[in-house]
């Protein structure tokens, strides 16, 4: 290291190198050092290690990530070779590295960048751990997990259960959002006075108040320092970042290099035996519900066109114009709805945190939301969920009143109070 | 007893839920305990303020005044300030004893608390800003007399000195260092509490602290912000060429499909599913008022249909795509499917955008509404999940007899009834 860098020529770029790891080094999280990039580049195995422990850093989910201690090295191993897997990861030799982590340097180093070509992976990993100074609320949706995963680590018995067991759990679920929403309405009313009592204190004339990390700062000095010095390293890491961008182009020719180095692979051996990645459950269940959901449509559909064929006889010549410009509209506004899932979201419902601020609401001008139109928003989100529950639910019921019909016999008495 | 399969499954989902709950409820209960011993009184050695005269604060919800201080009261509250600070480094050289009678060394600002210059001499020292210092003060025992010798000009137009606090603290950004240690004044006194309901508004962030914060939201928003685009494009052919290799030396014929993307796009087909039944009961529910409606529910209906086609045909693909064994050579589990997935769907550079609130209640039912969308979107989740697991075991009515119907019914309140209520079945003998 420590080349002089020279502007113009070979010698510039060639020089670049290891400034560009070095910010590449610096930004990532726990980075391992320059030194283990050009080990690797050579499949050094005392380079290995620290790469598996930086994938795994960078592949687990975010909540797992920081809260338990990381587990062993193979374990690590494991994960990151799953990881990559369902990423579509393209080269199979990272499946045949040892779990002890002792080898394959050089291809840790190939799905490093494989990764960073992909995707912002370091603005997410920037993202992950950025100190958050206001105060927020969850407006975040629920992620159902699309399939069960692998059942955690058994405490009890994994044999089967009765029913009153799920019953059971069912009900300490209910219980459970209870609380949260008791304890979310106390912690608003906390929030609400230490924002009114703190009103004029900051220094940005759009925030006005205080929020509950910046009192802290002031309450607890030795607790302030800590926020300081982790926004100072945050700071280092960002301003590597950006040196990053400006300097990456040389890294991915080194890349080339790196690839060029590496053995080709033999040809496709045979399949290893593997579960299907996604489960067959998830797409079943999405399959199901098309199905009823065409069935519901055809059904639908077929009487009126049926009738509408046969009124259509006393049609007058206008009427071409407004059946042309009716099927324009429903293209349209079809083709709005299929952006809408395609696309990912309504804009409206801001992944983002927000920082609150206390403000009368006759001075609020400038971006920001309000949270009256929230509010209006959340409200028809959640009718229009009640809604779809309430269908659920009026299914089953006709199911279940199906099939228990056919038994003879019995009387069923729904519950009061529906 | 639910046959195995069925069992672990729907434990295992629950059981995920129930976490959800746990985790969001232990954050719910750090930030209630932080917040709640912030608005005790504080700890005397980390008050920041403690000035122990000035009159407690009665109306904290006065609106602020329109008047604002004179510039002469500006400018002789800036010399004040000077001065103090000259002292505070003259003395800082001199000692550094650490004694955490926080009270002592750190006056409230004169102007906003300080009410007649007759006040005692722990008053005195109260030129100076606020400070946002907590460290202890240094040198109780320096009697200050350069300190002292200043404050006894009272600052004249102090009469509305509350206002003034807030007014001069907003218009004038003069820094109170963080180390600026405004000495104590002769006779150390005994610490008032530090409320924040009495003494909030005197708090001032630490000039160290507003300068890194500053830097951090700066670097953020460049971090942010568009590339320019010759640097990017050849960095962004750069990536695509390097990836491009990676796949054609892997020598793997697979068909590109990650079981990352083939969740995704479930995922996105589910939305379609729900976006187009919502739809559907828009329309079904509407009553046409003319033709040309009649005609624009009949098109919308079809036009649904054929959308619906189109998607099952691409979960055909999908599971096509799956079964065919193209993706890939792995036997792992996929675990750390939704890590990259989810955050892809999210910007991450996004600054926070602020939420204005006007009142406590109004921040209450935001965050009770926000809770229970969640809530609710995680029933629904749970209730198809339930209902494809459970559906079929009534209908395939085994075991037969009593347990059957006690299965029923623990079925129906399930998916019915949201686990709340019951019914009851009644054997109807027939006479005899």
């Amino acid at each position: 290291m420590g080349r002089r860098r020279r502007r113009g020529g070979r010698e510039h770029a060639v020089g670049a190198l290891p400034e560009a790891i070095a910010a590449l080094s610096q930004t990532l999280p726990a980075g391992p050092s320059p030194e283990i990039f050009r080990r690797a580049k050579f499949d050094r195995p005392e380079a290995a290690p620290a790469l598996w422990q930086l994938l795994f850093r960078a592949l687990s989910p975010p909540a797992a990530a920081g809260a338990r201690a990381s587990p062993a090295l193979g374990a690590q191993v494991r994960l990151v070779k799953s990881a990559l897997c369902s990423q579509g990861y393209p080269r199979r030799v990272l499946a045949q590295l040892p779990e002890d982590g002792s080898q394959g340097s050089r291809e840790l180093l190939l799905a490093l960048a494989w990764l960073l070509a992909r995707g912002p992976l370091l603005e997410h990993l920037l993202a992950r751990t950025r100190v958050w100074l206001g105060d927020e609320i969850p407006l975040c949706q629920y992620e159902a997990p699309a399939n069960p995963g692998p059942p955690a680590p058994c405490q009890e018995a994994d044999g089967p259960v009765d029913i009153r067991h799920l019953q059971w759990l069912m009900g300490k679920l209910r219980f459970r959002w209870r609380d949260l929403i008791t304890s979310q309405q106390e912690l608003c009313a906390l929030l609400g006075k230490i924002h009114s009592y703190t009103r004029g204190c900051h220094s940005d004339r759009g925030l006005d108040h205080l929020s509950v990390a910046e009192i802290e700062l002031l309450r607890d000095p030795e607790g302030g320092r800590q926020l300081l010095q982790r926004l100072e390293s945050e700071n280092t890491r960002l301003e590597a970042a950006l040196e990053w961008r400006r300097r990456e182009l040389v890294f991915w020719q080194w890349m080339d290099t790196v690839l060029g180095s590496c053995p080709l692979e033999a040809s496709p051996a045979t399949f290893l035996p593997r579960d299907p990645a996604p489960g067959p459950g998830e797409l079943e269940l999405v399959a199901r519900e098309l199905q009823s959901l065409h069935g519901e449509l055809q059904g639908a559909a077929e009487p009126r066109r049926a009738a509408w064929e046969a009124k259509a006889g006393g049609c007058g010549p206008e009427w071409g114009a407004a059946q042309r410009a009716t099927q324009e509209a429903v293209g349209q506004d079809l083709a709005a709805l299929q952006r809408a899932w395609e696309q990912g979201g309504a804009p409206a419902q801001p992944h983002r945190p927000c920082r609150l601020v206390k403000r009368d609401t006759r001075a609020v001008e400038g971006p920001g939301l309000r949270a009256a139109e929230l509010t209006g928003a959340l409200r028809t989100r959640e009718s229009r969920l009640e809604a779809a529950l309430g269908r659920l639910q009026t299914r089953c019921r006709q199911e279940l009143a199906r099939l228990a019909g056919a038994e003879p016999g019995l009387i069923w008495i729904l519950p009061p109070g529906r | 007893m639910l046959p195995l399969g069925c069992s672990r499954r729907l434990v295992a989902e629950l059981r995920d839920a129930l976490d959800d709950c746990a985790e969001r409820q232990l954050q719910l209960e750090r930030s209630l305990r932080v917040s709640r011993r912030l608005l005790r009184t504080w700890e005397p050695a980390e008050t920041p303020a403690a000035e122990p005269t000035p009159e407690p604060e009665t109306d904290e919800e006065a609106p602020p005044p329109a008047d604002t201080p004179s510039p002469q009261d500006l400018r002789e509250l800036e010399l004040l300030t000077q001065a103090l600070e000259k002292a505070v480094r003259v003395r800082k050289g001199v000692s550094k004893a650490g004694e955490r009678h926080g009270a002592l060394g750190l006056k409230s600002a004169a102007t906003s608390r300080a009410t007649t210059a007759s006040a005692p001499p722990g008053a005195s020292g109260q030129a100076g800003r606020q400070t946002s210092e907590t460290k202890p003060p240094r040198g109780i025992h320096q009697t200050t007399v350069p300190a002292r010798g200043l404050p006894e000009c009272r600052l004249p137009s102090v009469g509305d000195r509350t206002r003034m606090g807030r007014g001069a603290s907003t218009t004038k950004p003069r820094p109170s260092l963080r180390d600026q240690q405004i000495p104590p004044s002769a006779t150390p006194r005994a610490p008032e509490a530090f409320t924040l309901k009495e003494k909030g508004s005197l708090l001032k962030l630490p000039m160290a602290y507003r300068k890194v914060a500053s830097q951090n939201s700066r670097l953020w928003a460049q971090l942010s912000s568009p590339q320019t685009s010759d640097s990017k494009d050849t960095a962004s052919m750069a990536k695509t060429q390097f990836l491009q290799k990676m796949k054609t030396t892997s020598g793997w014929p697979g068909s590109g499909l990650a079981a990352a993307e083939v969740e995704a796009e479930a995922g996105l087909l589910r939305k379609a599913c729900s976006l187009m039944r919502q739809r559907m009961e828009e329309v079904l529910s509407a009553e046409p008022a003319d033709r040309i409606q009649e005609y624009y529910s009949l098109l919308t209906l079809e036009g649904l249909q054929a959308i619906t086609e189109q998607c099952l045909h691409r979960l055909q693909e999908l599971r096509a795509a799956v079964a065919g064994q193209q993706l890939g050579p792995w036997t792992e589990g996929r675990c750390c499917r939704a890590s990259l997935s989810c955050e892809g769907r999210t910007d991450p550079t996004w600054s926070p955008q602020l939420l204005f609130y006007s009142s406590p209640e109004e921040l209450q039912s935001l965050a009770v509404l926000g809770l229970r969308v969640a809530m609710l979107d995680q029933q629904i989740h749970l209730q198809k999940v339930l209902m494809a697991d459970l559906l079929p075991l009534v209908g395939a009515r085994e075991p037969p007899g009593p347990p059957w119907l006690a299965l029923c019914r623990a079925v129906h309140s399930l998916l019915c009834e949201g686990g709340e209520r019951f019914l009851t079945v009644l054997r109807d003998e027939p006479a005899d």
